[in-house]
């Protein structure tokens, strides 16, 4: 009988999901337009802040995905030069700037090989918090 | 018939070995970023392994050396044995998130 209540609970939590990340997370966070003015921007800031910490602080090889934004934060540059200029692999750096860019946080200037990648327009807005993570690697 | 509370103490173990992996790479990281984002990282996973210690010295201990206790344990185990497959299936994302 107690089982019967335990597996209709579980069917019940599949088929129904009370609880759900995109509902709280908006999915137009990593769009900022125009009407996202205001009192909205800071909400994004935060969450965004919140984001950059969990990709950086919160996954292996998050410290070089932090580098990278820095280095390219004032001029883009490709995966080749990125790798150069960081002293990693190649095959590193080709890895680590497809998560990026599958964050939203840096895009390529255009569509062909070997393109320059650059900050996206939200991580652009929010380099203070790149800033304030640097600074802590900086200490170290 | 499933043993449930045998099954429950191997997800529990399963349990520790992905949080070990998670554990490693917060403490490579924290090494390098020391924050309090990094260290609460650590010190949630850190917990979380507790949770899972105490599980299966429960089991190594009460539960094996007690038999009214273990008929009691038994009469919920499969609840347990829900609980530690949720958080094993939880846990595995959070190493696929972490680890990629």
């Amino acid at each position: 009988m107690t089982f019967r209540i335990f597996f209709l609970m579980f069917v019940l939590s599949l088929g129904f999901p009370m609880f759900s990340f995109s509902g709280i997370i908006p999915k137009n966070i990593f769009h900022v337009t125009d009407s996202f003015t205001g009192k909205n921007n800071s909400e994004i800031n935060r969450r965004f802040k919140m984001i950059l910490w969990a990709i950086i602080a919160g996954t292996r090889g998050g410290v070089n995905r932090a580098k990278i934004l820095n280095l390219i934060k004032n001029n883009p540059l490709n995966a080749n030069k990125i790798a150069t200029e960081l002293n990693l692999d190649h095959k590193t750096v080709a890895h680590h700037v497809k998560i990026l860019s599958k964050n939203k946080l840096i895009i390529k200037a255009e569509k062909n090989y070997g393109a320059e990648y650059q900050l996206t327009q939200i991580m652009t807005e929010n380099q203070n918090v790149l800033e304030e993570i640097m600074e802590k690697i900086g200490t170290k | 018939m499933i043993d449930f509370m045998l099954a429950a103490v191997v997800s529990a173990f399963l349990n520790i070995v992905l949080l070990l992996i998670v554990i490693g790479t917060y403490v490579q990281n924290m090494r390098v970023i020391r924050s309090y984002y990094t260290s609460g990282l650590v010190l949630v996973a850190v917990l979380l392994m507790i949770q899972n210690i105490v599980i299966v010295l429960f089991w190594s201990t009460l539960y094996v050396d007690d038999k009214a206790l273990m008929m009691s344990a038994d009469m919920v185990s499969h609840y347990l044995f829900a609980i530690n497959v949720i958080q094993s299936i939880g846990l595995s994302v959070l190493v696929w998130i972490t680890r990629r």
